[in-house]
């Protein structure tokens, strides 16, 4: 390369460069244009929720439209609760997905050890017709699984959630891969030292596995909290509904209140909106992972 | 570091507000918790109750609710109000099965058979509800009669509400129908019905009649069963085993729909059930048909109107489509004769208010009541008292009833006809073969 | 555990393992089924059996409210669906809600997710937005939803009117626009967790192979068409599929904003087996109706499974 050249050859680098970072720049602005669009209208709906919720009632059915009526109230709010059930589907809720979730958690780890990294006649077998379970999706157990739990008297508890809720094969799935990449070594070694199984599962594998119990833990809640098509049919009592049943079954007491029938859906939505907000990361990072897999 | 003791502080946090509020909650919905956990029952002194009035007769039944609650402060009402139709039946179906059902709900009669069949209802017991009064003799014949299936008793009624005609007061007189009286000149016969239309319909420059069609197959059926059966017709025989539907009999009805609506315009083919009453209500039709509900809309309407019996236009033996609501005791193992006691007098107390339920337009089912005095100074809504004893409801099937799937497919070939989309005879024959599917199908209950 | 402990302890642990290999087999053995227990119990309970269940009783004339399986009908249950307009229609209801709402799930879940990813900073708060719908549940959706398409005063129709267009069809109960009504708002409620595959995917994708793109002069466009969106094909096959299974099992939405109407014209196959089973109480037809609908899931599930092998093969 001689010295005349370069300065030439680095002139045409530097301008088309130039032309990059201009067209780089244009591009950038276009996506977050784009981007800030779409999040206007994405965040319309809950905005719009919210903000009738707050208004008197009268003002609601007025023309034209109008996001600030002239006075907030939250009678809306006060009036649902002191119907007195939508504490009591919080509460519900609330005990079902954590009694689901913890379930989860504790009875498919133990399975998805077992099958990694222990040793049994049939293993192959169990692994096979588990996996065989990922094909039958839940919606199509409906009718067989009311019949039963209705013969056991169930329905209408917590059991009737909580149970069909920990018999789910992904969850296993999710812990026996994660187990498997954990190094046997950690295990034979612990072996060696005369810990038994359930100790080395307790001790050894259960901490190293955070990832696989958040992400089980949060998708069991997440998944039983919003359940809407099985609580319908074995929670038909007020009192046991879960905060969706209750908010559908109930709102169309309220005719033409809207403020009422918003609060409801806010109060509904707020719950897990919150909790997204503290745990994002490991929400988002759990979807990342599980969906790979 | 930061990032650690940010994050610790923050599960703290969220450690004391979760126990504080699971405290409060567990605290407050103590009973709710051990349903859930252990599936025992509600406390003693609370009486829970569905049903699925809204609307105006909602606000009414909340009125009587409220009065109920003042006069019994011991006992804590948990009414709750469900969505109309299928839906309503459904929840209370399973509710039953899934041994939590409400004390006392509201059931249409029509229904009250099916889910006695069924073996969802408690059969109630003469000596039992004699002390309040609840006895044969102080209900409509017709609506005792059906609250009764397989000789047992399951249900008490509370009103009857039938198919009306409601008229538009200044219309009619303007037009020539009213009496020197005042009151409408007799509508019976299919030329006398056309000329009463017609009449009107110079009057408003738009309609002379007008009825719901749109997505609203119980309208549908309400007014082509009332003339259906003004005919001699039935539908369903043998618990809806047979359908002895009369193709003659149906198809002039609907030739009369057809007649009205498309091809003399008399009445829109095009209207939903809101439509249908801001019609009337703006004075744009002079009359309209529809059950005994709406009469509370049209005197906060201010419309100058009047009701009265659903006219015998085929002028045989009168008949006119009409159901009832009425109270059920859903099947429940863990009941005491304690909580039951409560509930006869709950049922009392309702029907002890029968006043503020007939404002509603609906036909007092409760003798001492609707013999009264007070009961007919209420006008419009005692003019078509009569009414009530030449009630006919739907006929008995497992899938017939109020809001059931037979109301849907009869209405929806109706108002196929109305809107001018059938004919009468593709329609009767369209609800044959979707009836015969079901009368084929054998009865789940 | 020192490193020098480890051979000589792996000898003598060998043999002290082959000599006492059996009892230790049989520990591991118990060990491993009394772990495995808890869930195999749950599950063999409240998956396996109920599909069994359902099989048999799909060959039965079942009814909600009597125990016991009723009168052996054969195949009449199966025959009935088959012949039946209301299967095949609601059938086609959830074949054309998984029509209507997979491509903008994909397509426009995938454009936003190559734009966020193109931010140096707030990416979370994007994140943040599109996420938040899907963690809001079914009732909340749908009562929010149906609020704004209410005739008259909700807010598509007041906007609507603002712009002049007096007579907007009436969203929710006019057939021709309720299932496209109940489509566009559940585009809303779950673009978020494709958005979030997406951006998971797009992370994976070496920020050099750009960088070399750039110095070749590649502009923006073309980056993507030919490094971006090819490299995605894995998540776009994932997101695809977990789309269209998804979309098959539709039945909040639709039960909650139009109740399966106006006149059954959105009523989906789930909702179908509902009002068949629970409102008529015909548990045993229902359960045929379901089994059929399983077969509809399995069949699209195993196309992807041996796409995906043959995926994997390739790569």
């Amino acid at each position: 390369m001689s010295a005349i050249s370069l300065p030439r050859r680095s002139a045409e680098v530097h301008a088309r460069s130039q032309t990059a970072d201009w067209r780089a720049r244009y591009f950038n602005w276009f996506c977050l244009s784009v981007l800030l669009v779409f999040a206007a209208i994405w965040i319309i709906p809950l905005l719009w929720a919210v903000d009738t919720s707050l208004k008197p009632d009268g003002v609601i059915a007025a023309q034209p439209t109008s996001w600030w009526s002239g006075s907030w109230t939250v009678h809306a709010y006060q009036e649902l609760f002191n119907l007195g059930n939508i504490q009591v589907w919080y509460l519900n809720s609330f005990m079902i997905s954590l009694l689901s979730a913890v379930f989860a958690v504790v009875a498919c780890s133990m399975a998805g050890f077992a099958i990694a990294r222990t040793r049994f006649r049939g293993r192959r077998f169990i692994y096979g017709l588990i996996a065989a379970g990922l094909l039958i999706p839940p919606q199509v157990l409906i009718v067989p699984q009311f019949q039963e739990f209705n013969a056991v008297h169930l329905l209408n508890t917590y059991w009737v959630q909580v149970l069909p809720a920990v018999a789910v094969p992904i969850a296993v799935i999710i812990f026996a891969s994660f187990f498997n990449g954990i190094p046997a070594e950690l295990a034979e070694a612990a072996h060696v030292d005369g810990a038994s199984w359930w100790r080395i599962y307790r001790t050894i594998y259960m901490p190293l596995s955070k990832p696989a119990i958040s992400a089980v833990f949060i998708f069991t809640f997440v998944w039983k909290w919003n359940d809407f098509l099985w609580p319908l049919l074995t929670l038909t009592n007020t009192r046991t509904m879960t905060l969706p049943v209750g908010l559908s079954q109930v709102s169309s007491s309220f005719g033409i209140q809207y403020a009422e029938i918003m609060a409801s859906a806010v109060l509904g939505a707020l719950p897990l909106i919150v909790v997204f907000l503290l745990f994002q990361r490991r929400i988002v990072e759990g979807i990342a992972t599980t969906g790979i897999k | 570091m930061r990032a650690e003791d940010h994050l610790l502080s923050r599960r703290t946090l969220l450690r004391g507000a979760g126990a504080l509020g699971l405290g409060g909650l567990v605290s407050g919905c103590g009973s709710a918790f051990a349903t859930g956990i252990a599936g025992v029952g509600p406390a003693k002194n609370t009486l829970s109750y569905w049903n699925l009035l809204g609307g105006g007769d909602g606000v009414r039944m909340i009125a009587m609710e409220d009065a109920y609650q003042k006069a019994h402060p011991g006992i804590a009402l948990n009414a709750v109000v469900l969505a109309w139709g299928n839906p309503y039946y459904t929840k209370l179906s399973l509710a039953t099965l899934g041994n939590q059902p409400p004390d006392v709900g509201i059931s249409h009669l029509t229904r009250a058979s099916i889910l006695a069949r069924a073996g969802l209802l408690e059969p109630l017991n003469g000596t039992e509800l004699a002390p309040y009064g609840l006895t044969g003799g102080n209900f409509t014949p017709p609506a005792w009669d059906m609250a009764h299936t397989d000789g047992k008793l399951y249900a008490i009624p509370l009103d009857t509400h039938p198919l009306v005609m409601y008229y538009n007061t200044d219309i009619c007189k303007k037009a020539g129908l009213l009496d020197q009286d005042g009151s409408l000149k007799k509508l019976d016969s299919p030329a006398a019905l056309t000329d009463a239309f017609t009449a009107a319909k110079k009057v408003t420059g738009a309609y002379g009649a007008v009825m719901s069609i749109n997505n609203d197959t119980a309208t549908q059926w309400r007014i082509f069963s009332s003339l259906y059966y003004q005919l001699g017709g039935s539908v369903l025989a043998d618990s809806g085993r047979k359908i002895v539907l009369d193709d003659a009999k149906a198809e002039r009805v609907l030739s009369l729909f057809q007649d009205l609506t498309v091809k003399q315009g008399l009445m829109p083919t095009s209207v939903d059930y809101p439509g249908a009453i801001t019609t009337f209500a703006t004075g744009k039709a002079g009359f309209y048909f529809e059950g005994d509900w709406e009469i509370t809309t049209f005197e906060t309407t201010k419309t100058p109107f009047s009701m009265t019996a659903f006219p015998n236009v085929f002028g045989g033996r009168y008949a006119v489509q009409a159901d009832s609501h009425s109270f059920v005791l859903p099947k429940d193992p863990a009941r005491t004769d304690a909580m039951r006691k409560n509930i006869f007098s709950f049922i009392r107390s309702m029907l002890d208010q029968s006043s503020t339920w007939a404002q509603g337009g609906h036909i007092p089912a409760w003798l001492p009541f609707q013999k009264s005095a007070a009961y007919d100074k209420l006008r419009p809504a005692s003019d078509y008292k009569g009414v009530a004893n030449y009630a006919r409801y739907d006929d008995l099937a497992w899938y017939s009833g109020s809001g059931s799937d037979f109301e849907n497919i009869m209405g929806f070939a109706i108002a196929a006809v109305s809107a001018g989309q059938m004919s009468p005879a593709a329609a009767v024959s369209d609800m044959r073969s979707k009836l015969t599917q079901y009368a084929k199908t054998p009865s789940p209950v | 555990m020192s490193i020098q402990a480890i051979p000589v302890e792996t000898g003598a642990s060998a043999t002290a393992r082959a000599a006492a290999a059996p009892r230790q087999r049989r520990d591991e053995g118990r060990a491993g089924i009394g772990l495995a227990a808890p869930f195999l119990i749950l599950y063999v309970l409240f998956l396996i059996g109920p599909t069994l269940y359902g099989v048999v009783m799909s060959f039965f004339n079942s009814s909600l409210e009597h125990a016991g399986l009723g009168g052996f009908t054969g195949p009449d249950n199966y025959t009935q669906a088959l012949t039946s307009s209301d299967f095949w229609q609601s059938m086609w209801h959830t074949v054309l809600f998984t029509l209507m709402t997979t491509p903008p799930l994909v397509a426009l879940a995938l454009v936003l997710a190559i734009f966020t990813d193109r931010l140096r900073r707030g990416r979370w708060f994007f994140r943040l937005l599109f996420f938040a719908p899907y963690v809001v549940p079914s009732a909340a959706m749908a009562l929010i939803w149906t609020w704004l398409y209410t005739p008259q005063i909700g807010l598509w129709d007041k906007w609507l009117s603002a712009v002049g267009i007096a007579n907007p069809p009436n969203w929710l109960a006019d057939p021709s626009w309720a299932m496209a009504s109940v489509a566009l708002a559940t585009v809303w409620w779950t673009l978020g967790f494709n958005f979030v595959l997406y951006l998971a995917g797009l992370q994976e994708i070496p920020r050099n192979l750009y960088e070399a793109a750039e110095v070749d002069g590649a502009s923006r466009w073309h980056q993507m068409r030919r490094i971006t969106i090819p490299l995605l094909s894995r998540t776009t096959a994932l997101v695809l599929v977990l789309q269209i299974i998804a979309s098959l099992k539709i039945f909040d939405q639709i039960f909650l904003m139009t109740a399966g109407g106006p006149n059954y014209a959105t009523r989906p196959l789930l909702e179908y087996v509902y009002d068949i089973g629970f409102t008529d109480f015909r548990t045993g037809y229902a359960a045929a109706a379901s089994m059929l609908y399983f077969l509809v899931i399995l069949a699209v599930s195993l196309v992807w499974f041996f796409i995906s092998r043959r995926q994997q093969k390739e790569a």
